[in-house]
């Protein structure tokens, strides 16, 4: 969970990129670290534990600060989660003190029911740690939208965003930064949005 | 609604005077306390020379993987990962369900002053960090100084 520090006047956030393997979550992250605006020395390194072939292994890391508001200095800890099915309990590590999540689905016909098993999976993982992914702000990422084989948006929203309360979602090719910052900039404003109202002083 | 673990001068004070005793105690380059999350809440000692942030979400992430695996060979008894390198050591201990200290030390100090020297001090975080998670909720910042509106693109990309 989100540490405030009143101190050094600092909110530190966890966001995780999940999803299915090969769908996108390492790309979002470099194209952050590569096109993100910052002031010097508010983009730390990109940190990326990954098998020789570049499947991420246990995470990719992103520490930045995002400009600050009013004097609060925003600071964000971007994680990915590695797709691949056998890495579940390196997916649950990972989760752990999550504030906010970017799920990345792949937009490829035949990459759904890896998109509906993988946000199956996010459920029963942020169960598994005590979360409801009603109470855990988060936005939908329909990637790869310029390949051919693209399934329609509306099917994507039918598949993965079918609850009661829908959820922002952007198409996007991160491999090109497009809808990469739309996705950031949303998941930012949905936290902040949250704490903000959690922090309100209770009313007489 | 829960309210958020929020940090204020004071605990801030007592954790990097807790660390602080510690390094001098010890002779260690640095000291850290994370959240198991990921987070680095305080740092002392010479911490320049490295990247702390990095170093936290990392060690956290060692961290709870070494106790997963101690977990699927049955092993309850599990509070800390001591990493012995040639010119540095570190060695990771449990703070309580939520933090964890990690000491940065010249390679030519045993791990036994770190380890006797740390159950002292983790005594004192826990004691600090359990006040600030029961503080009257009432008296925590108010964030709603921030404006929202401003936050519409946080994260600008480069043109």
């Amino acid at each position: 969970m989100a540490i405030i520090n009143q101190a050094t006047k600092e909110l530190q956030v966890k966001v995780v990129y999940y999803g299915p393997a090969m769908g996108g979550k390492t790309t979002n992250l470099v194209q952050v670290h590569d096109h993100v605006q910052t002031q010097a020395g508010n983009k730390g390194k990109l940190v990326s534990l990954a098998t020789s072939s570049d499947r991420t292994l246990f995470f990719d890391f992103l520490p930045i600060e995002a400009m600050t508001i009013k004097g609060f200095k925003t600071k964000f800890q971007l994680y990915t989660v590695p797709g691949q099915v056998i890495y579940n309990t390196t997916r649950q590590l990972v989760l752990r003190g999550v504030d906010g999540i970017v799920f990345v689905a792949d937009s490829q016909y035949e990459k759904m029911p890896e998109n509906v098993e993988s946000f199956q999976n996010l459920m029963d993982n942020l169960t598994s740690l005590k979360l409801n992914i009603a109470d855990i702000p988060y936005v939908l990422q329909y990637n790869k939208r310029d390949l051919p084989n693209a399934a329609p948006v509306e099917y994507m929203e039918f598949l993965l965003n079918n609850r009661e309360a829908q959820v922002p979602s952007f198409g996007a090719s991160a491999h090109k930064c497009e809808g990469v910052f739309e996705s950031l900039n949303m998941i930012t404003r949905l936290l902040l949005q949250k704490f903000i109202n959690q922090s309100a002083p209770p009313r007489a | 609604m829960a309210t958020l673990p929020q940090l204020i001068e004071e605990d801030m004070q007592r954790l990097d005077d807790a660390l602080r005793e510690f390094v001098s105690q010890t002779d260690a380059t640095a000291a850290l306390i994370i959240d198991k999350g990921g987070f680095l809440i305080a740092h002392q000692g010479d911490s320049s020379q490295f990247d702390v942030t990095t170093i936290g979400a990392l060690a956290s992430g060692a961290f709870m993987a070494n106790q997963t695996i101690a977990g699927l060979v049955n092993e309850p008894n599990f509070n800390s990962v001591y990493q012995q390198g040639e010119k540095s050591s570190m060695l990771v201990v449990n703070i309580d369900e939520h933090c964890l200290l990690i000491v940065i030390f010249s390679a030519n100090i045993g791990v036994g002053i770190m380890r006797y020297y740390a159950s002292g001090t983790i005594r004192k975080i826990a004691t600090q960090l359990v006040a600030a998670q029961n503080r009257n909720p009432g008296g925590g910042y108010d964030l709603s100084a921030l404006n929202i509106a401003d936050s519409e693109k946080l994260f600008r990309k480069k043109k």
